[in-house]
């Protein structure tokens, strides 16, 4: 117990000087206890591989090249699905936020739509592209667009009309208002609607890849599946998750500290 | 101020989708889409009221629906004590936050291939997935809950003489709320879709095979109805469970504003 209390205690010390451990560290005992129960035999080894093992196995495919191929096609594919989805998704919100029209028109014929959900759209995808890349990309602009066009509209109509007004009679052109006083306002739920976006455009990319299988990151693990191999499973999805923490830490975190957070629109 | 506010809301929301419906049938008519492009409305409609009437719809959908009513409950159950428990310790509860993290990214579709592994096709496969859907997601909004609730409430209760059992059901439990029911909402968001996912891939029954069965036989009209059904069931959950429960809770602790 005290060499317990010890251990966190050094812990504590060094995670305050190194903030990064923080998100290292707690993974260590996860990994430990999970090369633990792999060892003891509880679970058959083909179907509860262990953690060596599954580094074994990353090192051969990364060796022969398979690992960084696929997963250069699944970011390619979910990029530039969410630069589409985005590119659309933000004037659209903006058009549905401001025009009082629009939102009537548009606002149920969104949610409908966003309601019937990206997978869904697959089988009548499969007909209409086959087994492409249209097909994929269609279904991550799909997704990726209506978190971005909702959240954009409410964030748009949350903007207070008195600073419309005030931009308004300070000489401000239409345009101008939108780009300085709208957007602005409106970016904090833009990165919210992104986030969410890229959290369900992400699995629609996994799911696609699976059923249209071709390559990437899902191919590899349903290929895998077939195959019978858990280690390469395992794999995918811990380097799943890893890309994550990279798109978060790397393209999401520094956007909302340019804009959100420097305005002092988003407390973190 | 109209009559009847409730149905003149109502109205007004399905009236851009009645205009949706005539644009669909004028843009087919208007451009001769074949049927194996694009159905037209009757014969969605048709291939609606032959599922009904064969019982295949019900079956489907109440596949689909049990599925998800099964792995939610079961996930909602294990997840909020789970994530009580581990947010009460600030020191805990920052240890685990990045492991809860890393979890509820993968949480979802990306568990297909090793479920179906684990549990083989069928039930057992789908239900996990939508159970750590669920589950993770859950998990970590009620850890993030408990833990964002300011440490001097906490011990404002304990001096006024609250036990453990009061500091829960009074301080804790109503402070995660708000995170819990958004975790519910993007958990079961999460589960739907992956439901879909599983069932194309791994089942014989449930909406999504539906959908993928129709796919087989270019029965357009039979997909187009499915995905139509897909939706109306989802905005029904939505609206009609998540949406209010999410008023009743966020909105009456004064947590959002709603546009």
């Amino acid at each position: 117990m005290t060499l317990l209390l010890k251990l966190w205690s050094l812990y504590a010390r060094v995670s305050a000087r190194f903030p990064a451990l923080r998100s290292i560290v707690p993974f260590i005992p996860v990994v430990a206890l999970w090369a633990v129960v792999a060892e003891s035999g509880m679970f058959p080894r083909a179907f509860f591989p262990g953690p060596l093992e599954v580094v074994h196995s990353f090192g051969t495919l990364v060796y022969k090249g398979i690992l960084p191929d696929y997963l250069e096609d699944s970011i390619v594919r979910l990029a530039v699905g969410t630069a589409a989805g985005v590119a659309l998704g933000i004037p659209l919100g903006v058009l549905v936020g401001l025009n009082q029209r629009a939102h009537a028109l548009l606002w149920p014929v969104l949610l409908f739509f966003q309601a019937i959900g990206d997978i869904a759209w697959l089988p009548i995808l499969l007909i209409w592209f086959g087994f492409s890349l249209t097909t994929m990309t269609f279904v991550i602009v799909y997704t990726v667009l209506f978190p971005v066009v909702l959240n954009t509209a409410l964030g748009v109509r949350s903007v207070p009309l008195e600073l419309h007004r005030a931009a308004a009679s300070l000489g401000a052109s239409r345009a101008r208002t939108i780009w300085e006083v709208v957007l602005p306002g409106a970016l904090p739920n833009i990165m919210t609607g992104l986030r969410n976006g890229l959290g369900y455009g992400w699995r629609a990319l996994i799911a696609a890849e699976i059923i249209v299988g071709t390559s990437g990151i899902g191919f590899l693990m349903f290929d895998a599946r077939r195959a019978g191999s858990v280690v390469e499973i395992l794999l995918g999805m811990i380097v799943l998750g890893l890309l994550w923490y990279m798109v978060d830490a790397w393209v999401l975190a520094p956007i909302e500290r340019a804009t959100g957070q420097r305005w002092g629109l988003v407390t973190r | 101020m109209p009559r009847f506010p409730r149905l003149w809301a109502a109205l007004k929301f399905i009236a851009p989708l009645a205009l949706l419906l005539i644009l669909w049938e004028v843009l087919i008519r208007a451009f001769g889409v074949g049927p194996r492009v694009f159905p037209d409305v009757a014969s969605v409609a048709r291939a609606g009221l032959e599922s009904l009437q064969d019982g295949s719809l019900l079956s489907h959908a109440g596949a689909s629906l049990g599925r998800v009513a099964v792995g939610t409950l079961l996930a909602i159950v294990v997840s909020i004590p789970l994530g009580v428990a581990m947010g009460v310790s600030p020191a805990v509860s920052s240890f685990l936050t990045p492991l809860f993290r890393f979890f509820s990214v993968l949480a979802g579709i990306a568990w297909i291939p090793i479920a179906t592994l684990w549990f083989g096709y069928g039930f057992g496969a789908i239900t996990f997935v939508i159970f750590n859907a669920v589950f993770f997601v859950v998990t970590y909004n009620t850890l993030l809950g408990v833990a964002s609730i300011p440490l001097p409430l906490r011990h404002a209760a304990a001096s006024l003489g609250a036990g453990k059992w009061t500091m829960l059901t009074e301080v804790l439990l109503p402070g995660a709320l708000p995170n819990i029911v958004t975790g519910i909402r993007t958990g079961l968001g999460f589960a739907w879709r992956g439901l879909i996912a599983a069932e194309m891939i791994a089942t014989n029954v449930g909406l999504g095979y539906m959908l993928f069965l129709a796919r087989d036989f270019y029965r357009t009209e039979v997909i187009v109805f499915g995905m139509v059904v897909i939706g109306i069931l989802w905005l029904l959950l939505d609206r009609l469970l998540l949406a209010p429960l999410e008023r009743a809770t966020i909105e009456r602790w004064g947590m959002v504003r709603r546009a």
